[in-house]
């Protein structure tokens, strides 16, 4: 296997990195590893998570491409993460992903809950919205193995679901 | 005309620190911002001149159709001199970055300066709200009635998502910053204050300082906001942080009691020699008079002081501030004058010789 960052020498060291449902998978060269400052190999005791950490984050750059720009206005990716400011509305289209894994750093949670403008209140709409805060709540039910409300609310998001391929 | 206008806006004390309110002995006035942004326009930081101009116009024309904005006035920051942006600014109507980034920028404000919106700031819009004491309903109320106004009239920046888009990523979803400002003498004095900020900060929420500068706690005011607009309804954040904050409050009200069971003493010398400087001073700074205040302020909480009230309080806070004695005073003063000219003020306010 070549490692993703300098695409020449094949990758010795691989890490799969879990987040949710996020699976990034890395491999890279020693000399990839050492030129980013990873130099655990030189180090007896390295903090895994930290270098997992870090060589997600550029990880994410390399897909991304620090080069990447919005189409809208300009703005790039590298503006974006140094600052967490956008260019205009568009830019959560173009870089949306990225943004996503941001927000969840910062907020916890990457879904809007809450007031939406006029235009967005169709039926469908609310009902999208409804489905995911009774998943969040499916969810929190499971991990806290409280099953009889998650019984609940899977036939609830079940009924919901099929109401909204009638329409 | 605008220029009356405005200064008959500046010449009376906003209504919104002066009307008591719920809790008013612990809170002197709760904030609340929504951010906003027209759908496909560059965010403001990014735009040209020409661009912030038409967005300028475009929000400017819907305000004027917005019932809650009865009765405001518009102010283009352009034709709004640097003195008179710095006291907008002192009364918390328009950002420290918009006394300086000023062109094409505006504020719309009511006469009461209970409803406000800024244009052009970091956000196209950022509709703010002011009530007097502990009201988070009532102010969200107001501001997202004003919200539901422009909606239609004005299309907002919204993603599925997302929620409201914003032009830092810190402020997308709800848009939402809720910001109370508090009067915590007895968790200062008892030294819960840090234990109390660490709290608030574990179900997300900051403590900073409410007057002075780099958020430094002057006097003892706080301003305590939410960090978290994604995720996290308009109602939750509400009323999350109003039973956060009654928490907060019944802390400082036991911290005041214990203060005045076990150093009663201690606690009226300090707050009746607060009063006796503040009535005497010849020259007082910014910082000392609001430590004094702030002394004086407990005192009238407690009732050990009754020569004075809250709302007459709330409103020196604001007048002792450098931009708005000089437009007192009508006149540009240096640090030594103001000192003299704040010594005065508050000394004419306490029927003092």
């Amino acid at each position: 296997m070549i490692c993703q960052f300098c695409r020449k020498n094949s990758a010795t060291i691989h890490f799969t990195n879990v987040e949710g449902n996020d699976v990034v998978k890395i491999h890279i060269c020693r000399s990839c590893a050492e030129a980013k400052g990873f130099d655990y190999l030189k180090r007896s005791n390295f903090e895994k998570t930290d270098l997992l950490a870090g060589l997600v984050n550029s990880a994410l750059m390399e897909k991304s491409g620090p080069r990447r720009k919005c189409s809208h206005c300009g703005r790039t990716y590298a503006a974006f993460s140094k600052s967490a400011g956008l260019g205009c509305s568009k830019c959560y289209d173009s870089f949306g992903e990225d943004i996503a894994k941001v927000l969840k750093r910062i907020h916890g949670n990457a879904r809007h809950l809450g007031k939406s403008p006029r235009r967005y209140c169709t039926e469908k709409v609310n009902a999208r919205r409804r489905i995911r805060a009774l998943e969040d709540e499916l969810s929190i039910s499971v991990e806290l193995e409280n099953y009889e409300r998650a019984a609940v609310l899977r036939d609830e998001i079940a009924d919901l679901k099929k109401g909204m391929e009638k329409h | 005309m605008k220029q009356k206008q405005l200064h008959m806006l500046l010449k009376n004390p906003a209504s919104w620190l002066t009307e008591g309110g719920e809790e008013s002995e612990l809170v002197l006035a709760t904030r609340l911002r929504l951010a906003r942004n027209i759908d496909g326009r560059t965010f403001t930081n990014c735009a040209e001149a020409s661009e912030l101009a038409s967005v300028r116009d475009e929000v400017r024309d819907a305000l004027a159709l917005a019932p809650s904005m009865k009765g405001s006035i518009f102010l283009d920051m352009n034709d709004t001199a640097e003195p008179e942006r710095m006291i907008l600014a002192e009364r918390r109507l328009v950002s420290q970055d918009m006394v300086r980034k000023f062109n094409n920028r505006g504020l719309a404000v009511v006469r009461s300066e209970k409803l406000s919106v800024m244009v052009n700031e970091e956000d196209h819009l950022r509709l703010q709200s002011f009530e007097s004491g502990l009201a988070l309903s009532a102010a969200f109320e107001s501001v997202s009635r004003l919200d539901d106004e422009l909606d239609g009239s004005l299309e907002f920046a919204f993603s599925d998502h997302f929620g409201y888009l914003t032009a830092c990523a810190t402020n997308v979803g709800t848009g939402l910053r809720v910001s109370v400002m508090v009067h915590l003498p007895g968790l200062v004095q008892n030294g819960d204050i840090r234990q109390v900020s660490d709290g608030l900060k574990h179900v997300r929420l900051s403590v900073r300082g409410g007057y002075g500068e780099g958020g430094e706690a002057a006097g003892n005011f706080f301003q305590i906001s939410n960090s978290i607009t994604l995720g996290l309804s308009e109602s939750d954040t509400v009323k999350n942080m109003d039973s956060h904050i009654r928490k907060v409050l019944e802390f400082e009200k036991k911290a005041r009691e214990t203060l005045l069971k076990e150093a009663r003493s201690l606690l009226e010398d300090k707050i009746w020699r607060a009063y006796g400087l503040l009535r005497n001073a010849r020259m007082l700074d910014s910082r000392e008079a609001m430590g004094l205040l702030s002394a004086v302020r407990l005192g009238v909480g407690l009732g050990i002081v009754t020569d004075t009230g809250l709302s007459d309080l709330n409103e020196m806070l604001i007048m002792i501030q450098p931009m708005h004695l000089q437009m007192l005073y009508e006149k540009v003063m240096g640090p030594d004058d103001r000192d003299r000219s704040r010594a005065d003020y508050i000394r004419s306010r306490l029927k003092a010789s």
